[in-house]
């Protein structure tokens, strides 16, 4: 390896940023990530309880904006429990599984272009990497592992009722999300992520009009994947207590806490950079390189803000309902979808 | 730091694939597979074969592997030891583990262990990139690629059937609810409601007080 790189393993990852950039990238990629937890938080307890005709939290601080604060370092202070039938390790272990694939889908979410920082050229996002969708694909696989070892260690029938249910739920419609990025992928050439938006640019509309079955196949698989509702049955309160982290108290239920929302966060990102242009403006506007994140981080709230509407809006679903979804609706669209995409690309 | 990388996986995909024979616990043996596949992926990622790492831990610790925890969490969840085998299958394993060694030190030594001198082949831009894997896929190995789909096919065809066999292939069956058996209105007046129907939670099945289901009911006492 050696041998053929100065670079070494960093230089696999990507051929021309400087090591110390690397480092303040994945600093900066975990600090975003990590502060806007809160900020969803927020929005989500203000934003149902004005839906649901209350008035949310308005204690903390100026309008309660500090609640998620107060709530996190609740959650930190407390002390650490187990049941007496769990599996120590493994029970520990879960959330770490869970937090860290959050954070590193998180890193390929691109933020903007190549840019020119510190006299050497940076690009703003995690990494870059060629395979894009299925790295996230790949740590999504990983995650699951989060929920299910985290249900089955607790040892308790309500844990391991809402594991299973998850397990079930991402292996349906993770098939789903796939199948409804490939069209994307078919019109874009590519499956880098920066090379997803600049296909866009070059294409001039961005992915969600032509791709708009794709695009509701995507969304709707989405909520599926994070556990949101109205797919929240991993989690269902009335019937499991509180699914595959009834059991989680503390700083461990913190941690699948942060990873839920910013998994919720990951799947806005992807959305944004692959069906609604990522760092680009409408209309031909090219504003100043340091707009670029700001445009993301609006577009991706955006979405955020239509996971708490919906959240808000519809009732949860029947297990079978789900299931049945999955497979014979959302699945043979998504084939049907690629397969026309597949078509039409090759014709033009 | 890439010989770091490789050694921690190397010791990784060591140390899962000896768990998966040595744990007890069916549960432990499958969560040592699945790490031995992910520290598998690391190694092909050393190589610079991005896709298929990424394909590896979608595929195989994913969904395959997915599918064996949800078994073995169901089925074989306690700890109790895998059957006791007889001493004929131990001298069998042995066998079969002394020739499988034997076939693999030969492939090793085969290669002269030129490798441990040499840099290896030298790394091309674009190399394991998936855009180059599906060109050779739909050219040099298009025949095992269609030959693996085909196969493929007829494994979810298949799949399909015996799913749809266990709950017969009557047309009825499309409307109903698997593990729910429909309730016509007669049945319901009749009193022959099934037990744990929401007709009986309703109090339908109380009130015909003759039928199995309303006796049944009456003797517990309701609720």
């Amino acid at each position: 390896m050696t041998a053929h790189g100065s670079g070494g393993l960093l230089a696999v990852v990507s051929y021309w940023e400087p090591w110390w950039i690397q480092i303040i990238k994945s600093l900066l990629v975990f600090g975003v990530g990590l502060s806007m937890v809160p900020v969803i938080l927020i929005l989500e307890r203000k934003g149902l309880g004005r839906f649901q005709n209350r008035y949310g939290p308005n204690r903390v601080g100026v309008f309660g904006i500090m609640q998620p604060l107060a709530d996190i370092l609740k959650l930190l202070r407390k002390e650490q429990f187990r049941p007496a039938t769990s599996v120590g390790l493994l029970f520990a272990l879960a959330p770490v599984i869970s937090i860290l694939t959050a954070v590193a889908t998180f890193a390929i979410i691109p933020f903007g272009d190549v840019h020119n920082l510190f006299g050497t050229n940076v690009g703003l996002y995690g990494i870059d990497v060629s395979i894009g969708p299925l790295y996230a694909f790949a740590f999504g696989a990983i995650a699951f592992y989060g929920i299910m070892l985290g249900g089955w260690a607790s040892g308790s029938k309500y844990s391991f009722l809402g594991a299973m249910r998850g397990a079930a739920q991402l292996i349906s419609y993770e098939v789903a999300l796939g199948l409804s990025l490939i069209g994307v992928v078919f019109q874009a050439g590519t499956l880098s992520l920066t090379g997803i938006v600049h296909a866009q640019q070059h294409y001039g509309l961005w992915f969600f009009l032509p791709q708009i079955v794709g695009f509701l196949i995507f969304m709707v698989s989405g909520f599926a994947e994070t556990n949101r509702a109205p797919f929240d049955l991993v989690e269902a309160d009335a019937e499991l207590v509180g699914g595959y982290n009834t059991e989680y108290g503390g700083g461990r239920f913190a941690s699948y806490y942060f990873a839920e929302y910013l998994n919720v966060f990951v799947i806005s990102g992807l959305a944004t950079t692959m069906f609604l242009g990522g760092w680009l403006l409408p209309f031909g506007i090219h504003p100043p390189a340091f707009i670029d994140p700001i445009v993301v981080l609006v577009k991706m709230f955006v979405f955020v803000i239509v996971f708490i509407w919906v959240r808000a809006t519809l009732p949860r679903l029947r297990y079978d309902q789900l299931m049945r979804f999955g497979w014979k609706v959302l699945l043979p669209l998504a084939t049907v979808n690629a397969l026309v995409t597949a078509i039409l690309v090759v014709e033009t | 730091m890439s010989s770091v990388v490789f050694f921690v996986a190397a010791i990784g995909v060591l140390a899962g694939a000896i768990g998966v024979v040595v744990l007890a616990n069916p549960f432990y043996s499958v969560l040592a597979l699945v790490a031995h596949l992910i520290s598998l992926a690391a190694l092909f990622l050393l190589l610079r074969a991005e896709f298929v790492a990424a394909a590896q831990v979608v595929v195989y610790a994913g969904a395959v592997m997915v599918l064996y925890v949800f078994v073995v969490a169901y089925v074989g969840g306690q700890d109790q030891p895998v059957r006791s085998s007889g001493p004929g299958l131990r001298l069998i394993a042995a066998l079969f583990g002394a020739a499988l060694l034997c076939e693999l030190w030969i492939a090793v030594i085969g290669s002269s262990l030129k490798s441990l001198t040499e840099h290896g082949a030298p790394y091309t831009p674009g190399f394991g990139s998936p855009s180059q894997i599906g060109q050779l896929l739909l050219t040099r190995f298009l025949e095992p690629f269609e030959v693996a789909s085909f196969l493929l096919l007829v494994a979810a065809v298949g799949a399909v059937i015996l799913a749809r066999r266990r709950r017969g292939l009557g047309d009825e069956d499309e409307e109903r609810l698997p593990g729910f058996p429909a309730i016509s209105v007669a049945e319901v007046l009749s009193g022959r409601v099934p037990t744990g129907s929401m007709a009986e939670a309703a109090g339908l099945g109380y009130e015909v007080g003759e039928s199995a289901a309303g006796t049944r009911r009456q003797a517990r006492g309701g609720w």
